[in-house]
C-alpha cells in the first residue's frame, strides 16, 4: 500500500491527475532521413508558435507586450539555428537536437550578470519544454482547469504551480517529496485540502484517472478502494465535519480564559489569497504575514508596486485589525535563485533575513517603501526577523526612518504610528529580551528556529527529530525570558511558531502571560476553544511547576496528561449538565 | 556602410520588449544591420542576439548598416533609440 506523511487532515476521494516527471529521457540516436526529421521539427515548432499566438491574441496591456516579445524570440532563427544544424548536418533526432540546441541558448542567458537577463533563461527553458512536448506528442496540463474532485499526484508542486491551481477542484494532494513545513503542506492546511507528502513512488504507482481515496491525517492512499473502505473513510470525514461545525461557534467569540484573562488568536499567512481562510476562521488579526512568497513566486526582485498591492490587499481585507508583516526572511533553507546567494556550509547560521537586508539596504528599502505606502489602508506593524543584537534593531530602525523622510519629502502619505517589532528566534535575543524590548514595540517568538538554535538540532533531520522539541526546559525558560522582557517595557509578546497552536503547550503559554497566539488559520478555532476552557490562575501554577522540571520527556508527559484530564473534565461536566437538565 | 554610435538611455536597458522592437525595425530593411556594444557584435535582426549582448542604460552602442536602404534603416533605428523604444 502506498503511504506517506499526512500533513493536512481530511479525506480525499476522486480521480487522479498524475504530473509525470517532465525530464524526458532523450537519447542521442541518429536518424536516416534527416530531411524528414527536420520537417518534423519545423512542424512542432510552428505548432508551438501558433498556440502561443492564440494565447497572445486574448491578452492586452503589459501581459500582451510580454507575450509578444516571447513570441518574437520563439520565431527568432538564432534560437533554433543550433538545433537545425544538429539535425541537418549531424543527423540527430529532433528531440535530442532540441534539448541540446535550446540548452546552448539557455546557457548564454544563465551566465549573464544581469538578474533580469539570467531570468530569461527560464523563458528559453519553457520554450524548449513546449517544443519537446510536441515532439513527444504530450499535451500540456492546464492546472487552472482540472475536473472536479481531482486528486493531484506529483513529485513536487512548485509555488508557481500552486498559484495556478483552481483549489475548488482539488480533492487532495499526494506529493513524493516535501515535509510537514514545505510550501505545499502549509498551502494545503490553509485551504483545508487533504494532503500527503513523502509518498515515495506515487507518480510511478498511480496512473492517470484512477479512482482512489486518501486520508490526510494518516497518510494512507487507497487504490481501488472497497465499499467498506469508502464507508469508513466517509465516516471519518463526517466526524471531521462535525468537529468543524462544533468549532464554528467560536468564530465570533473572544480568546479569553474562564477567569477573564485576555489573549488574541491571530493568523499566519503566506499570501493575500489566504485572507479567505483568515476571515472564515474568525482571526483577531494577522500575526505573521510571511512576505517571502512575493519574492519566491517571481523570477526577479518584486517591484515596489507589486509588493504595495499585496500589502494593501491584506490590510484592506483585515478591516482595521492589526497585520504584522515580517520583512524579507530569505536564506537558510529558502533560496532565491536570482539573488545568487553563495552556497554556505551552515546556511541557518549564515547570510539570511535581516542580515541580508542591513547589508543590502536597497533591497530592504523597496520593501519598506511598499509597506509604509500601504500602511494608510489599515493597521500595519513591521516585524524584523533573525534579530540577534540590539545594534541590528537600531540599524533597521534608522533605515526605516530614512524611508519615512524620503516619503515625507515626496509628500506621500503613510501611517506615522506603524509599530516596529522583532522576532525572538535566536537564543541571544531571548536572553537579552529585557534590553531589546526598550527598542521596539512588540515581540513575536518564532519557536521553529528558537528550538533549532537552542538545542542545536536541525528541524529537517529525521534521525535526530526526537531531540527537536518545544518541551525542552531550556526552550520554555527562553520563552519566559522573552515574555517577561516584553512586559517589563509594557509591550506585547506573541508567538508565531507551530507551538502556539499545540493544545499541550497553550496552558504553559497562558500561564507565562503570552498576549498573542499566531497560527495557521485552520488551527485558530480549536486553539481559541482551548484558551476559553482554561483558567489563568491554574495555568500560572502549571507554568510554575513546569519551570521547575528538568526533562523534556517529563514535561511533555505532564502536559499530555493535563489536556486529557481537562477534556474528560469538560465531558463529565457536560454529562452532568445534561443529567441535571433531564431531571428538571 | 554607415556607422553611428548612440548612447542607450532606456532605463531598463535592451530588455525583451525594446530588443524585439529594435529587431522588428531592423527586419524591415534588406541591408545587414549590426550592433556593437560591450565588445560584442550582434545581428540586430535577432531579438535573442540583441538581448544576449546585455546592453544596459548609458552604454555606447555602435550601429552599422550595410547594403540596400542603409540610410533609411539608420534613420529609423536612431529615432527608436531617441524615443527610448516608446518606454
Amino acid at each position: 500500500m502506498l503511504k506517506g506523511n499526512g500533513v493536512s487532515k481530511g479525506i480525499g476521494i476522486g480521480h487522479t491527475q498524475v504530473l509525470k516527471d517532465e525530464e524526458v529521457k532523450l537519447t542521442d540516436f541518429k536518424v536516416e532521413d534527416r530531411e524528414n526529421e527536420f520537417k518534423f521539427f519545423k512542424k512542432c515548432l510552428n505548432e508551438v508558435i501558433e498556440d502561443t499566438k492564440k494565447v497572445t491574441e486574448k491578452l492586452s496591456g503589459t501581459e500582451a507586450d510580454i507575450m509578444n516579445a516571447y513570441l518574437m524570440i520563439l520565431q527568432d532563427p538564432t534560437l533554433t539555428s543550433e538545433t537545425e544544424r544538429l539535425i541537418k548536418e549531424d543527423g540527430y533526432n529532433a528531440g535530442y537536437a532540441t534539448k541540446v540546441g535550446f540548452e546552448n541558448v539557455e546557457e548564454v542567458f544563465k551566465n549573464m550578470d544581469d538578474e533580469y537577463m539570467s531570468a530569461r533563461a527560464s523563458d528559453i527553458q519553457d520554450m524548449k519544454q513546449k517544443v519537446l512536448n510536441k515532439i513527444m506528442n504530450k499535451e500540456e496540463l492546464d492546472l487552472s482547469n482540472l475536473p472536479e474532485n481531482t486528486i493531484l499526484v506529483g513529485k513536487d508542486l512548485s509555488t508557481s504551480d500552486t498559484a495556478k491551481l483552481n483549489l475548488k477542484s482539488i480533492a487532495g494532494l499526494i506529493i513524493e517529496n516535501g515535509s510537514e513545513n514545505s510550501h505545499v503542506s502549509i498551502m494545503a492546511r490553509t485551504h483545508e485540502i487533504p494532503a500527503i507528502v513523502g509518498a515515495k513512488g506515487a507518480t510511478k504507482k498511480l496512473n492517470n484517472d484512477e479512482f482512489i481515496a486518501m486520508n490526510g491525517s494518516t497518510g494512507e492512499v487507497f487504490e481501488r478502494p472497497s465499499e467498506d473502505e469508502l464507508d469508513s473513510l466517509t465516516k471519518i470525514q463526517k466526524s471531521l465535519d462535525e468537529e468543524k461545525g462544533n468549532l464554528s461557534k467560536y468564530i465570533k467569540r473572544k480568546s479569553i480564559t474562564k477567569d477573564g484573562y485576555k489573549t488574541e488568536v491571530v493568523a499566519n499567512i503566506g499570501s493575500p489569497k489566504d485572507m479567505d481562510a483568515v476571515i472564515a476562521n474568525g482571526a483577531e488579526g494577522v500575526g505573521l504575514f510571511r512576505s517571502e512568497f512575493l519574492y519566491m513566486d517571481s523570477d526577479s526582485m518584486p517591484t515596489e508596486e507589486q509588493q504595495f498591492k499585496a500589502y494593501k490587499e491584506v490590510l484592506e481585507r483585515a478591516e482595521g485589525k492589526r497585520v504584522i508583516v515580517r520583512t524579507l526572511d530569505i536564506g537558510g533553507d529558502k533560496d532565491l535563485k536570482y539573488m545568487h546567494l553563495d552556497k554556505e556550509d551552515n546556511p541557518f547560521l549564515g547570510y539570511r533575513a535581516i542580515r541580508i537586508c542591513l547589508r543590502e539596504p536597497e533591497i530592504f528599502k523597496v520593501q519598506l517603501r511598499a509597506l509604509l505606502r500601504a500602511s494608510v489602508y489599515g493597521k500595519l506593524a513591521i516585524m524584523l526577523p533573525m534579530i540577534s543584537s540590539i545594534d541590528e534593531i537600531r540599524e533597521a530602525k534608522k533605515i526605516i526612518e530614512e524611508v519615512k523622510e524620503e516619503l515625507k519629502s515626496k509628500k506621500i502619505k503613510f501611517d506615522k504610528n506603524v509599530k516596529v517589532g522583532i522576532m525572538i528566534e535566536i537564543p541571544s535575543a531571548a536572553i537579552m529580551a529585557e534590553e531589546l524590548a526598550k527598542e521596539c514595540d512588540f515581540f513575536s517568538i518564532g519557536t521553529n528556529d528558537l528550538i533549532q538554535y537552542t538545542v542545536a538540532v536541525e528541524r529537517g533531520n529525521e534521525k535526530i527529530s526526537d531531540l527537536y522539541t518545544k518541551f525542552h526546559p531550556a526552550v520554555i525558560r527562553l520563552v519566559k525570558m522573552a515574555i517577561d522582557g516584553a512586559h517589563k517595557s509594557k509591550i506585547f509578546c506573541g508567538m508565531c511558531g507551530e507551538a502556539a497552536a499545540d493544545e499541550r503547550y497553550i496552558p504553559i503559554l497562558v500561564g507565562l502571560g503570552l498576549d498573542e497566539f499566531s497560527m495557521n488559520p485552520t488551527k485558530m478555532l480549536s486553539a481559541r476553544k482551548m484558551i476559553r476552557s482554561l483558567s489563568h490562575k491554574e495555568c500560572k501554577k502549571i507554568a510554575h511547576e513546569v519551570l521547575r522540571m528538568n526533562s523534556a520527556k517529563e514535561i511533555k508527559a505532564k502536559m499530555t496528561e493535563y489536556v486529557k484530564e481537562l477534556k474528560e473534565g469538560n465531558e463529565n461536566k457536560f454529562a452532568k449538565d445534561k443529567e441535571l437538565k433531564e431531571q428538571n | 556602410m554607415l556607422s553611428k554610435t548612440i548612447t542607450l538611455e532606456n532605463e531598463t536597458g535592451l530588455h525583451a520588449r525594446p530588443a524585439t522592437e529594435l529587431a522588428k525595425i531592423a527586419m524591415k530593411y534588406p541591408c545587414d544591420i549590426k550592433l556593437i556594444a560591450n565588445g560584442k557584435t550582434v545581428n540586430a535582426k535577432s531579438p535573442l542576439m540583441i538581448m544576449s549582448a546585455g546592453i544596459k542604460q548609458k552604454t555606447d552602442v555602435e550601429i552599422q548598416c550595410d547594403g540596400e536602404q542603409e540610410e533609411e534603416a539608420m534613420k529609423e533605428i536612431e529615432e527608436a533609440f531617441k524615443n527610448n523604444f516608446g518606454e
